[in-house]
């Protein structure tokens, strides 16, 4: 077996709540913190830290602003996120193939 | 092994990358209000014996509006609360979902109140106007079977309900020839009124309980 597709998988998406992130962001053009925070069923802090990993990594954008004077914070992927993201699906996908009986 | 794991690996983001596309709103507060503002309109039409066909288009143009108003209140109002965007990727596209056939609801009104007179409904020989609440109610059902797609908890079956309900009830009118001015209002206030606020109710209870659970 060619362990080289899982030797390629990205370690920042790779983590599960950041994978999560990541997975919702790439169905919608933008989600708020509360969106993505009550979806994942996450606490304020965890969201908060995959946020910034992935915003250092360039995968991420947050844009802060106000709605009726509330603080609304937004998240999308950058190109290089949605890039990363194909990869490692596709990454996924050549492990099943490459698993399935001939 | 390594192959399970990969495949619930994209399972689990499948799913994820289906529930962002999902429009989040609480569904109940709008549903009931909805009905309620149905049953009152159509008690009062009825009451005031509104019969004329622009008559009828009018007032319940006008019921449509304040229903309108009021969803689009509510739905602003959770947004606000929950520090959310209001014009929403998945509130984009319930709209966009809804409009075709809401669009084709409001032309074949204007066609009508055009080409009506305004004798009472149940006079005329058009046998339009007693379509005319059915036409809505069917493409009501459509326009929500329509969003049903972005939208969790029933709403597909919700817009089967009218679709069903609507041809049922055209097919029986167009047997045995039901017409009048308490049959209109009343298609309006089942529909419009009853079914939305049995659905509101419903998933009121459903909410509750699965936020205890």
């Amino acid at each position: 077996m060619n362990p080289e597709p899982f030797l390629q998988l990205d370690r920042v998406i790779h983590e599960k709540g950041r994978l999560a992130i990541m997975s919702m962001l790439a169905a919608s053009p933008e989600l708020s913190f509360t969106e993505l925070r009550d979806t994942l069923g996450m606490t304020d802090g965890n969201v908060t830290t995959h946020i910034r990993t992935l915003q250092e990594a360039g995968y991420l954008s947050v844009t802060k602003s106000f709605q009726n004077n509330r603080p609304l914070t937004t998240c999308a992927l950058t190109v290089a996120g949605k890039r990363a993201f194909t990869h490692y699906i596709n990454l996924l996908e050549r492990i099943i193939q490459q698993n399935k009986p001939k | 092994m390594e192959s399970n794991w990969a495949a619930e690996h994209l399972q689990v983001i499948r799913t994820l990358m289906e529930r962002a596309a999902l429009y989040r709103r609480a569904l109940a507060p709008i549903m009931i209000f909805n009905g309620v503002v149905g049953l009152a309109a159509a008690t009062l039409g009825w009451g005031m014996q509104i019969g004329s066909p622009r008559g009828f288009i009018l007032f319940w143009a006008g019921v449509g509006v304040v229903a309108v108003t009021g969803s689009f209140l509510l739905v602003r109002r959770q947004a606000l609360k929950e520090s959310e965007p209001f014009w929403s990727p998945p509130t984009r596209r319930v709209t966009q979902a809804l409009l075709p056939p809401l669009v084709a609801g409001l032309l074949i009104s204007a066609v009508l109140f055009l080409r009506c007179g305004s004798g009472p409904l149940y006079a005329v020989s058009n046998p339009a106007l007693l379509w005319l609440p059915l036409s809505w109610v069917v493409l009501y059902g459509c326009a929500f079977h329509a969003a049903g797609f972005f939208m969790p908890r029933g709403m597909r079956l919700f817009g089967w309900a009218f679709i069903i309900g609507g041809c049922a009830i055209f097919a029986a009118g167009a047997a045995y020839g039901v017409t009048g001015l308490g049959c209109a209002h009343g298609i309006m206030g089942f529909f419009f009124g009853g079914l939305h606020l049995a659905y509101g109710v419903y998933l009121y209870l459903t909410e509750h309980r699965g936020n205890h659970a």
